[in-house]
């Protein structure tokens, strides 16, 4: 056969040829998305650039340049780095503990003097990485069902009982959907998958009497009916509904969103990015987010199932199932779907260290994608 | 494809095909998932957008209630008797007051007497919200306003604002007939929930004010307008960030209320009690609109409108002459000899000749028991006009059987006693008229022991308007413009109309009594004023020319006596003394005007207490009418009955 260019050997490393492989609509949806971002943000601000708008605009330029540089990194030093960055991630999770800066009732900071940093987002790059390098060395047999699962079971528990404990709800779950989505995909039997439903049905209650703190109960209770603690608890599902539901079909117009606008709507730039967009572009606008989403999720997927080495696919599909996660919980958070455990809108809210890790998450998915046809054999010899 | 590397490729294809399907299947979650999100923005933008959108109005927009003007009160000539006035107060509002203590200072230094007060100020100022006024003086007068408000520049955080107050120019005249407003508390709320509703917002404003007595209360809500409300868009603090004209309404003002009082009169009529405690009631005969309706003593209603200070209201309340207690339309008394027209009337009724005569010696026998009659040592012969004149009680407790106390209760009744009217106000007593059928009722509902038969005996005091008879003021006056009217059974009225809209009046029954029967009580009563020997000759001179009066006179025995202390007036102790009362009616031969007055526990009786003061109101209201006067004008003054004339008829 004819060897294209591309295909000859060696070819594949070239930068330019590396860069033509980049998933450059993936890109552009993800600019699209955290273009839509700093526009809202212009909007919740008063009309200005200051104080979130700009920030957003320079650091989402930043990070996107990172994910292209990602994305041209080998992915055998992501395989390479996959165990330090989670043994990294778990000392310092310890290391929080310890040490940590208690900020608003949350330990989840560690104070290095020049930035602070939280262990809990290195996590959750962290478990991706290891797991899928962990699903990479096993066989399908084990990933089925063997008693080496213990491994990856506990490589996932042991941080999300730390972060759970911070408290960090909302991420710990993140943590925890993302770990079983990849054993999922890596072939777990649908035995204990099934199982594994049941006992959650299960546990969810049980966890809500026993486990969960007072003010994580709260939460609970106030979703369950928003209208009891209107002033307190309650008071940010129900602002949230209003706004939202206020933006009809077309929207109150940008910069017209009233709740926002009057401060109604609390935290308008982080958790609730979305009830704003909503209220202002109404259900076509937010539908259409919603649907730019999709799209990135089915892309990744897709670049996922792409690759030739397995390591490639479960991290691919790892970054895609957090991503994923992200959108489904603040989207049930703040239509009144899910208890407020302050999850922001990736790519849309306001704030660097989600806005870093998920970038970096996609630089991870490009990558895969540019070396695709990369085979590791770092294993028992299966691709 | 080299075959270096081991690669089972069933085992790539397990791993890598599980992986596609599974995937797949993970894919296909998280859509459902978006499509789940996707269904619930449907859901609360498509199908309850509507409720949303509301509760963003809601939450974004507040109606600022403004209290509407309340209507104003006029007397019959459009003379106010309750109207609003400005009250300037300055408040502080600690959101915009960067510096407490400066602004504090400043004020003090314009407003000096709210020095003492400056504790007190800064802790509501820090306990209220951020963002409302804090009252730091009310009701300043006009200097200290402009004081304030010249500095206005250099008190940030400072409003200096006008309010409306309700307000009474003259005070106690009208303070039970217009009555006086206060602020809402439980009861008016609880008031409201027993009929099943909800209070309107506007009574939770401060500046609300409800009526509790007089007009200010029967007429209420003609008088309280409708509220405003001033639209303003709100943040979610309640600052105020821009006004919605459209969403505004204008406060509508209540009401005007005219009545048929006089202020004139009714000032005069306060003025003439002046120490005395009682009540005072004048009233158009024809038509029967009051043109009086005081009670003494009174107090100041403008008070209330503030708040009545309690150790104020304490003396109001502890007072032994009542002050709050209105005399002329509540305060039952007996009406002592006022009531021998009545009696008159129901012997005329039952047959007796006017011209039959009755021998007074100034005691009478009945059965077991001796009557007195005032005049120790009796009258003499008395025929009914006479018996009118000189307020014989020896004639009516020998004829008073002949009519039976049925009788006389039936006249009474129709002559007003025992009722009360639609006066336009509420808070009259229906007083009582003893009769048989009264009796009974009033043994079986008292458990005591006592005989549930009339025996006639009893009918002596009912004659002569003691015993058991009860009558206010006002029933006095309408007894009084009946017989002065003859042929129609007034009553009273007080509203002429409300927003401009005269009231509906009903026709007015026709009384039974024949004229001549009418003009011998009529004759009885002009001798009383104008008959040298008529008790109340003296003090019923009106000097208004031709114009004369014709009245009755009464000395009731209270019931608050000491067995054994001597009763009757001029005792020492207030409460043992007896009532004094008067009814009259002028001009006597075309009457107009009819008036009953009565001093609670007077000093000197009647003749002497009574007579004078209603004199001199009768005096007031013929002065203010324009007829009265022409009249006067026309005739010369006639050569009157000369006081020092005829010697007093010996009978």
């Amino acid at each position: 056969m004819t060897a294209s260019a591309i295909s000859r050997p060696g070819e594949r490393d070239r930068l330019p040829v590396k860069l033509s492989q980049i998933d450059w609509r993936l890109a552009g949806l993800i600019a699209l998305v955290g273009g839509a971002g700093a526009m809202m943000l212009y909007s919740v601000a008063g009309e200005s650039w200051a104080p979130w708008a700009g920030n957003h605009l320079i650091r989402f330029s930043a990070v996107f340049l990172v994910m292209l540089g990602l994305a041209l990194v080998d992915v055998r030093w992501w395989y390479a780095a996959a165990y330090p960055l989670y043994a990294i991630g778990l000392l310092l999770l310890v290391a929080v503990e310890l040490f940590g800066e208690t900020r608003m009732g949350a330990t989840r900071w560690l104070d290095l003097g020049f930035t602070s940093l939280q262990p809990s987002e290195i996590m959750k790059l962290g478990i991706v990485l290891a797991l899928a390098r962990w699903y990479h060395g096993a066989s399908a047999q084990e990933a089925k069902w063997h008693w080496k699962l213990i491994i990856p079971a506990l490589m996932i528990a042991v941080p999300v009982v730390l972060v759970a404990h911070q408290p960090d709800l909302g991420t710990s779950l993140l943590i925890l959907f993302t770990g079983v989505a990849i054993m999922f995909a890596a072939g777990l039997s649908w035995r204990i998958v099934l199982t594994g439903i049941a006992g959650v049905l299960v546990v969810a209650p049980m966890m809500y009497f026993f486990v969960l703190h007072d003010y994580q109960r709260a939460r609970v209770d106030v979703l369950l009916n928003p209208e009891a603690d209107q002033s307190g608890a309650g008071y940010h599902i129900i602002q949230s509904k209003i706004a939202i539901g206020s933006g009809g079909l077309l929207g109150r117009g940008y910069g017209l969103g009233s709740q926002s606008q009057l401060e109604f709507l609390p935290e308008k730039q982080t958790d609730f990015i979305f009830p704003t967009l909503a209220e202002e572009f109404g259900f076509l606008g937010a539908f259409f987010l919603l649907m730019i989403y999709g799209a990135i999720i089915a892309i990744s997927l897709r670049i996922a199932s792409l690759s030739h080495n397995h390591f490639g696919r479960l991290a691919a599909a790892g970054v895609t199932a957090t991503f994923a996660l992200y959108v489904l919980i603040n989207g049930a958070m703040v239509m009144g779907l899910a208890p407020v455990v302050g999850v922001p809108m990736p790519l849309l809210s306001y704030g660097g260290t989600v806005m870093l890790t998920v970038m970096i998450g996609f630089g991870l998915i490009q990558s895969v994608r540019v070396h695709r046809y990369l085979e590791l054999p770092k294993s028992r010899g299966v691709i | 494809m080299s075959d270096r590397s081991p690669i089972q490729f069933n085992e790539v294809n397990e791993r890598q095909g599980s992986f596609l399907r599974r995937t797949f299947l993970l894919g296909g979650a998280a859509l459902a998932g978006l499509g789940v999100l996707g269904a619930r923005l449907a859901h609360l933008q498509l199908i309850d957008q509507r409720r949303y959108a509301l509760a963003a109005v809601a939450n974004r927009f507040n109606d600022r209630l403004q209290v509407a003007p309340r209507g104003l009160i006029v007397d019959r000539n459009g003379v106010m008797l309750a109207g609003n006035r400005p009250s300037f107060s300055v408040s502080v509002v600690r959101d915009v007051t960067p510096d407490l203590d400066a602004t504090l200072d400043l004020i003090v230094r314009l407003l000096p007497d709210t020095a003492e007060r400056r504790r007190r100020i800064i802790r509501e100022v820090n306990a209220a919200p951020r963002f409302v006024p804090v009252p730091v003086k009310t009701d300043l007068s006009w200097e200290e306003f402009a004081r304030v408000s010249l500095f206005v520049n250099e008190l940030p955080g400072v409003l200096a604002t006008m309010d409306e107050i309700r307000f009474y120019p003259f005070g106690g005249s009208f303070a039970h007939a217009v009555g006086y407003v206060a602020k809402i508390n439980e009861n008016d709320v609880e008031a409201v929930r027993e009929e099943g509703e909800e209070p309107p917002a506007i009574y939770y404003h401060p500046g609300f004010r409800i009526g509790r007595v007089g007009i200010e209360k029967s007429l209420d809500e003609d008088l309280r307008g409708r509220p405003g409300y001033q639209r303003v868009e709100v943040d979610a603090e309640g600052r105020v960030r821009g006004e919605d004209p459209e969403g505004s309404r204008t406060a509508v003002p209540g009401e005007e209320i005219r009545l048929t009082l006089d202020a004139d009169v009714q000032n005069r009529a306060l003025e003439v009690f002046g120490e005395e405690a009682g009540g005072c009631v004048v009233m158009d005969v024809r038509s029967g609109d009051v043109l009086c309706l005081v009670s003494a003593p009174s107090f100041d209603p403008n008070l209330f409108v503030g708040g009545v200070p309690s150790s104020v209201y304490s003396a109001w309340a502890d007072y032994e002459r009542r002050p709050l207690l209105d005399k002329a339309i509540y305060g039952t008394f007996p009406p002592g000899s006022t009531f021998k027209m009545t009696t008159a009337l129901a012997l005329l009724d039952a047959g007796v000749d006017p011209s039959e005569r009755v021998t007074c010696t100034g005691s009478y026998r009945y059965g077991s028991r001796t009557f007195r009659c005032w005049r120790r040592g009796g009258h003499g012969s008395m025929d009914m006009h006479n018996a009118i004149k000189n307020s014989c009680d020896t004639y009516f407790y020998h004829l008073c059987n002949r009519a039976g106390v049925d009788r006389i209760a039936r006249v009474a009744e129709t002559l007003g006693f025992g009722h009360t009217f639609a006066l336009g106000i509420s808070g009259q007593s229906a007083g009582t008229v003893p009769s048989t059928e009264w009796k009974r009722r009033y043994t079986e509902a008292t458990s005591w022991d006592d005989d549930p038969t009339w025996y006639p005996g009893e009918t002596l005091s009912v004659a002569i308007g003691q015993g058991a008879l009860a009558v206010n003021a006002l029933q006095l006056a309408v007894m009084t413009s009946r017989i002065a009217n003859g042929r129609k059974a007034v009553r009273p009225h007080m509203v002429r109309s409300v927003g401009g809209v005269d009231r509906p009046r009903e026709a007015f029954d026709d009384l039974p009594f024949p004229d001549q029967q009418l003009d011998i009580v009529r004759g009885g009563m002009a001798a009383v004023a104008n008959d040298v020997t008529g008790t109340a000759y003296r003090a019923s001179q009106l000097g208004l020319g031709d114009i004369l009066m014709a009245g009755k006179t009464g000395t009731a025995q209270s019931r608050d006596y000491r067995d054994g202390e001597s009763r009757g007036p001029r005792n020492a102790v207030w409460s043992r003394r007896d009532h004094a009362l008067f009814v009259a009616f002028a001009p006597h031969d075309a009457p107009r005007y009819a008036i009953s007055l009565i001093i609670q526990h007077a000093p000197a009786g009647g003749a002497a207490d009574a007579a004078p003061r209603a004199r001199e109101v009768m005096r007031t209201v013929l002065l203010k009418d324009p007829e009265m006067v022409a009249r006067m004008q026309r005739r010369p003054e006639p050569e009157g009955p000369n006081p020092q004339g005829e010697e007093l008829v010996q009978e």
